[in-house]
């Protein structure tokens, strides 16, 4: 479970991020909305511990993200191109994270094979840098790579962006079906609502660092969502 | 066409005084400011000097004709560094392709603005105060000013020819070759080519009217790359950058474990990166440092300025990269902080790393065995003080340095003095000072060995308690990090 008690984020007077409270329990998969500045990204900065929190905590497994580092075993994530090393080719990069999650690069190799038609032809064996790649690519490269050695938790923020339509539904199918099989839980920021009603248990609103509307997704979420945003 | 100059000339302005080196705070930049000044002042001064130091040593021939004989070298250099070295603005025109502009324009801009470059400032720095005081001197038995400017005009027909062959990878090769062809054949006395060269000079020298050769080929050169410029100014041709791929496999460094791994990593970064490229070779040149000093007889029994120069050619690599140790990782830093990385592994690979090239840079300094064993003794004892100490404070200011690199990218001019705020300067005491002193004061007041043991033994001390003090600096990139990573995030953005 990822629990935030009392979590905010301020910069001078200007409060970013203000959540007394939320729980992510393991096996839900969570959704985050909100137009820019909502504070999605930040939320996901403290999360994994790369922003330090005005006040307040957040635990993922009972461990303090800010005190003791060992969640970093469980937990994977892709938030930019920040999150690629340029300089290395596709099989480079996953050997990297793979060697740091305990997977030798024959395993890797092996394990990448269910990823081909998501690749399609454009990103293994190509020898070419990952700086090289099209935005796309590099995005199926980065959100390949947090599921590398069977993480608990994943966090994607915007991961349909930038992919084209087939890869869109592929990665929905793939999110699907992880959390079924292999029992991971995502945690997703989008901007496309459609998406992410599709794949999410439980979508989570946000306006400027406020949490707005806590909803459990059904037939009616993406229509109240929809009503929302128009307004 | 005026007006857009004007526009572009305001983009080139901010362009270099909103760069990030400014934004230091105000000693800082008076300090760098009176380094750069006391640069072009002694080189200002070499020049000045080479005109009484070669009439001393010939006094019966006219300087000129010596200089002569060594501008082929010269030029060769002149020109492999303008190929490491030298800036395309490339990525500054980018932006404009879509405006209103011709690309005619455009293209003229780009060439116009690389004559002011700073890479054509060398020849004129050296060149004038020379001419100017051979002038003066009234001595001169040729055309000194037309033969000054024939050799201008060949370094800006460089500027222009770099454009062309910046593409070419055998390129910087085929100079290297040329050079040791030239030294070869002339060694053999086969074929003299340094001395159709050197007489071409004193053509240019005594019969003022060649200089439209030198002139002519400005101009030539300038319209090839004006034409070739004018055809592939498209994002997929003139304005790409190719990439090759380097260091596949690498399979050795899988069985020295985790180390291996991050060493196996810092060589891809070091090979596939035009910055880290960079670096390495200026390391690489550190190790010529000593020529200037042991050549010159002021310096000859001054043993305290050997440690200084021994730190810098058995360091000069261990400096030039230390000071950018997370910066190197500035790019994906956010990353490996999610990733599960143990820090300590992460340091003591770098701090592996910079080991390695001071023991390689200690081994091929042993040329310097000519100016005397003393001397070479002294290069040893400043590399076992670079290997305990110095590269541990390498990496401990790497803490304070938050600047981020830009990995793939030039260094612009003086972008090397980034990194450099008060603590840094801090920083070069233990780097710098303190070896000279650890030396200085036993040889001092005991004998020279004493002096060398010293040294020797505080870089074996070092050495051998290397992980309680990594521990510690451990410790200090931890409690930076929130800092560091903001920091490389907002101005890598």
């Amino acid at each position: 479970m990822i629990s935030v008690t009392q979590l905010t984020k301020k910069y001078g007077s200007q409060c970013v991020l203000d959540l007394p409270s939320l729980e992510i329990p393991k096996g839900q998969c969570f959704g985050l909305v909100g137009n820019n500045g909502a504070g999605k990204t930040t939320f996901f900065s403290l999360v994994l511990d790369l922003i330090k929190a005005s006040s307040g905590s957040i635990t993922i497994d009972g461990i303090s993200v800010d005190r003791n580092e060992s969640w970093k075993k469980l937990t994977a994530a892709y938030i930019d191109e920040s999150f690629l090393i340029g300089y290395l080719s596709a099989e480079e990069y996953f050997y990297f994270v793979g060697r740091l999650r305990q997977q030798t690069p024959e395993q890797i190799d092996q394990w990448l094979h269910q990823f081909e038609p998501f690749f399609n032809g454009e990103v293994l064996k190509q020898k070419k840098y990952l700086r090289g790649l099209s935005k796309g690519n590099q995005k199926k490269v980065g959100i390949i790579a947090t599921l590398i050695g069977q993480p608990h938790w994943v966090l994607l923020d915007e991961p349909f962006a930038n992919l084209d339509p087939s890869s869109q539904i592929r990665l929905k199918k793939l999110i699907l079906e992880l959390r079924e099989k292999q029992d991971i839980t995502f945690l997703i920021s989008s901007h496309d609502l459609n998406h992410v009603t599709e794949v999410c248990d439980r979508i989570v609103l946000m306006e400027k660092g406020l949490l707005i509307k806590d909803l459990k997704a059904g037939d009616s979420t993406l229509k109240e969502l929809a009503d929302y945003f128009t307004n | 066409m005026i007006q857009f100059t004007q526009i572009a000339f305001q983009l080139a302005n901010k362009k270099f005084f909103r760069s990030p080196q400014w934004e230091q705070n105000l000693v800082i930049r008076i300090f760098i400011i009176i380094i750069i000044f006391i640069c072009l002042a002694s080189f200002f001064t070499f020049g000045l000097g080479l005109f009484w130091i070669l009439k001393k040593d010939f006094p019966d021939q006219d300087p000129v004709l010596v200089i002569n004989q060594w501008l082929v070298y010269y030029f060769s250099v002149e020109l492999l560094m303008r190929y490491f070295l030298q800036n395309l603005p490339v990525a500054d025109i980018q932006h404009l392709l879509l405006h209103p502009i011709s690309k005619k324009k455009i293209v003229l801009w780009m060439l116009l603005r690389s004559v002011f470059s700073i890479s054509n400032l060398p020849l004129l720095i050296l060149g004038l105060p020379f001419v100017i005081a051979f002038s003066k001197s009234g001595e001169a038995s040729g055309h000194l000013w037309v033969w000054f400017l024939g050799l201008l005009g060949i370094s800006l027909s460089f500027n222009f020819a770099i454009f062309l062959i910046n593409k070419s990878k055998g390129f910087a090769i085929g100079v290297f070759t040329f050079l040791v062809l030239i030294a070869g054949l002339e060694k053999q006395n086969l074929f003299p080519v340094k001395l159709f060269f050197t007489s071409a000079f004193d053509h240019l020298y005594s019969a003022g009217l060649i200089v439209f050769i030198p002139l002519g080929i400005v101009l030539v050169t300038f319209f090839a790359t004006y034409r070739f410029l004018l055809g592939r100014i498209y994002l997929d041709q003139g304005l790409k950058t190719k990439e090759g791929f380097m260091l596949g496999q690498l399979t050795v460094f899988d069985r020295f474990g985790v180390l291996g791994f991050f060493l196996k990593n810092d060589l891809r970064l070091i090979v596939r990166n035009i910055r880290a490229r960079q670096v390495v070779l200026m390391g690489f040149f550190f190790l010529f440092y000593g020529l200037f000093f042991f050549t010159q007889d002021v310096y000859k029994e001054m043993q305290i300025m050997h440690v200084f120069v021994g730190i810098f050619i058995t360091g000069g690599f261990m400096i030039t990269f230390g000071q950018y140790v997370p910066a190197w990782d500035s790019e994906y830093y956010r990353f490996l902080m999610c990733q599960n990385i143990s820090y300590q592994k992460y340091l003591e690979s770098k701090w592996l790393l910079m080991v390695f090239t001071v023991v390689v840079a200690s081994v091929l300094s042993f040329p310097y065995l000519y100016f005397g064993l003393a001397i070479y003794k002294v290069i040893l004892a400043a590399g076992c003080y670079n290997i305990g100490i110095g590269s541990l404070v390498s990496i401990y200011s790497g803490a304070y340095n938050r600047k981020p690199i830009k990995l793939n990218v030039k260094a612009k001019a003086f972008e090397n003095t980034q990194a450099f705020n008060m603590t840094q300067l801090l920083f070069m005491l233990p780097k710098l000072f303190l070896p000279m002193l650890l030396f200085y004061l036993p040889y001092k007041f005991v004998s020279f060995n004493a002096g060398i043991i010293f040294l020797v033994v505080s870089g074996l001390l070092g050495f051998f308690f290397r992980t309680p003090i990594l521990k510690k600096i451990e410790k200090v990139y931890q409690k930076n990090k929130y800092k560091t990573l903001a920091s490389f995030q907002t101005q890598n953005a």
